[in-house]
């Protein structure tokens, strides 16, 4: 049960300890033991294992996610007014029981393709990202990553402009409107509801407790299950000897720049995407850039640009001097 | 540097070097504020895309490297600015005591109430416009580091830093707007109004230079005794003479010679005064 050791208390409390003693760092936010890496915790899905809770009314892990998340689903106001100048709005509030795709009241799904007369069944959920472009990009920094690798949403800051939903590559985030703090500047015609989507069980993390849909799959499969939740490098570790095992296929270690998630599975993961494109999802599984890598690149240039403004600005005022001293001779 | 030009009947008001930084700065400002909206998800919502020649304004990765290479182009004056006018002791725009005092004054007597406070080189709201922008100006520029920073994979800032930083640089670019609103609405004023020419040609009005701005007309015309303090230039005789050559692009061509029709003062020659302060309204750093 290397989730369970994972997550002991003793070295819950010695990573705050260590946290709080990086207080200068903190100070500015910054926290250098964090930066060398990506994310404390980390989630394997062997799509080997899973078969979709096959003959259950609801997939165990879509089930427990649903229960557990339940008091953060939003409760909109009516009638939800259209995002004016565009004709609609996203409601998903009278589609509460969809769970074969991610809504606002659904942060989990499980995928079913076949392929290569095999049945293949997909958990989906955050992939919660090393370096997110949601939790980067959002203008008013209402999605945080955090260290124990939960990527959250901030429901009470979220504006509903669904750019993080625009900038994941697998469009994980969904609007419901209606709701949140756009709602307090009406009529001005901004923001649009707010976001919702997996947050790694951020708040049982806290207390020690691992993601619900890993202890519902853990209750139902025990040590079968598809689902393994641990310190990210174990887990790393699983995934690869998992996929050395059956000679498979990891997803979610380089995808968008690494992720939190790893997936294993038998089939080649540009397979499983190609049925999941030709049965129309809007959640794929392609080999993602993490598109803020060519932004990146770019960042040199606010070392170089005002390192050439200085020597301008040297050179020039020097100039300028010895004019003036040419001058008064 | 600022001199009189008498056979112009101006005065040299900004150099070429400060009316660059002045454009520059103006035009990655609009590209910033513009690129910066475009981060907000707005520009597909309120079909800005659909404008001819815009519809790369809904990428948001587009407008993001935009707003980077505008942002560089940015800080870069900023730095420029600072460390130049700094060094050469140009304090023409910082504010001054009194400065809100009387540019209250300066206000109302726009709108017909009272006399204006006799102004140098720059009124007195353009010295607190300036204070204005630059210090929004920079809280942009820090907050902007850091911005870019947290976009780099393996760089880590607490959650709560983020989102600080975050709404500052979103909230901080509306004052910023609201300061270049207010900026170019002074323009509404007809008495403002021949301060344009100078941030274009460098030349502002001798007549109007000597009612709106006097101390600064009296320190030129070396009648004010700021006049001791600044330097005196020689060469400037010659410079005075020139038609419309720029500091920078006359060096070389300093020594060329035109007579000159007698300058307005007699006594001392020309100053170039230690005064000499960037473009009126730039949102650079004090």
């Amino acid at each position: 049960m290397e989730e369970r050791e994972a997550f002991n208390r003793r070295s819950f409390l010695k990573r705050g300890g260590m946290a709080a003693a990086l207080g200068a760092a903190g100070l500015m936010g910054i926290t250098p033991e964090a930066s060398a890496k990506t994310g404390t915790y980390a989630t394997l899905i062997d799509l080997t294992r899973c078969d979709g809770c096959k003959g259950e009314p609801m997939p165990r892990c879509v089930e427990a996610c649903r229960k557990v998340n339940e008091s953060q689903f939003p409760v909109p106001q009516e009638p939800i007014k259209d995002l004016w100048p565009q004709k609609k709005h996203d409601d998903w509030s009278k589609k509460k029981h969809v769970i074969d795709r991610l809504t606002p009241y659904n942060w989990t799904t499980v995928q079913n393709v076949q392929v290569d007369g095999e049945e293949v069944f997909i958990p989906r959920r955050c992939m919660h990202c090393d370096n997110p472009p949601c939790a980067n990009l959002c203008p008013f920094g209402a999605l945080n990553k955090y260290e124990d690798s939960a990527v959250v949403i901030n429901h009470d800051l979220c504006m509903g402009g669904a750019k993080c939903k625009g900038v994941c590559p697998w469009g994980i985030p969904q609007r419901q409107s209606g709701v949140g703090l756009y709602l307090k500047i009406q009529p001005l015609p901004a923001g649009g509801g707010v976001m919702y989507k997996c947050d790694l069980c951020h708040d049982r993390l806290k207390k020690g407790m691992i993601p619900a849909c890993v202890e519902a799959c853990q209750i139902r499969l025990g040590e079968g299950r598809p689902l393994f939740f641990g310190k990210r490098e174990e887990i790393r570790k699983m995934a690869h000897a998992r996929a050395k095992e059956i000679n498979g296929y990891i997803y979610g270690e380089r995808e968008n720049g690494g992720t939190s998630t790893f997936y294993v599975s038998k089939i080649p993961f540009e397979k499983i995407h190609a049925r999941l494109q030709e049965s129309k999802s809007p959640l794929l599984m392609g080999k993602v850039q993490n598109a803020l890598d060519e932004v990146n690149r770019w960042a040199k240039g606010f070392l170089f640009g005002p390192l050439v403004a200085v020597a301008g600005a040297v050179g020039l005022a020097f100039y300028q001097r010895s004019k003036e001293r040419k001058g008064e001779k | 540097m600022e001199r009189i030009l008498h056979q112009e009947r101006a005065i040299l008001r900004h150099s070429l070097v400060e009316r660059l930084e002045h454009w520059i700065l103006a035009l990655s400002g609009f590209i910033l504020v513009f690129t910066g909206f475009g981060e907000l998800p707005m520009y597909k919502r309120y079909m800005v895309t659909e404008i001819p020649g815009l519809s790369w304004a809904g990428d948001y990765f587009i407008n993001l490297k935009i707003h980077y290479l505008a942002a560089m182009v940015f800080v870069s004056i900023m730095v420029f600015h600072a460390l130049y006018h700094g060094w050469l002791g140009h304090r023409g725009l910082l504010p001054r005591k009194g400065d809100f005092r009387d540019s209250a004054k300066t206000i109302l007597s726009m709108l017909g109430f009272g006399e204006e406070p006799e102004a140098d080189k720059y009124l007195p709201e353009q010295r607190l416009a300036y204070a204005y922008l630059a210090g929004v100006g920079l809280i942009l520029v820090i907050t902007g580091v850091f911005k870019v920073l947290k976009n780099l994979p393996g760089v880590y800032f607490s959650p709560w830093f983020i989102t600080a930083v975050t709404l500052i640089h979103t909230f901080a670019t509306i004052f910023f707007l609201l300061g270049i609103i207010a900026h170019v609405a002074a323009l509404i004023f007809k008495v403002n109004r021949p301060m344009v020419k100078p941030i274009f040609t460098g030349k502002m009005d001798l007549e109007y230079a000597r009612k709106r701005h006097p101390i600064w007309y009296q320190r030129l015309e070396g009648k004010s005794p700021a006049a001791k303090e600044a330097v005196a230039d020689p060469a400037m005789e010659v410079r005075e003479t020139e038609t419309v050559k720029e500091p920078i692009q006359a060096a070389e061509s300093e020594k060329e010679t035109e007579t000159i029709g007698e300058p307005l003062s007699p006594q001392t020659p020309r100053v170039e005064s230690v005064e000499t302060a960037p473009t009126e309204e730039e949102p650079k750093e004090a």
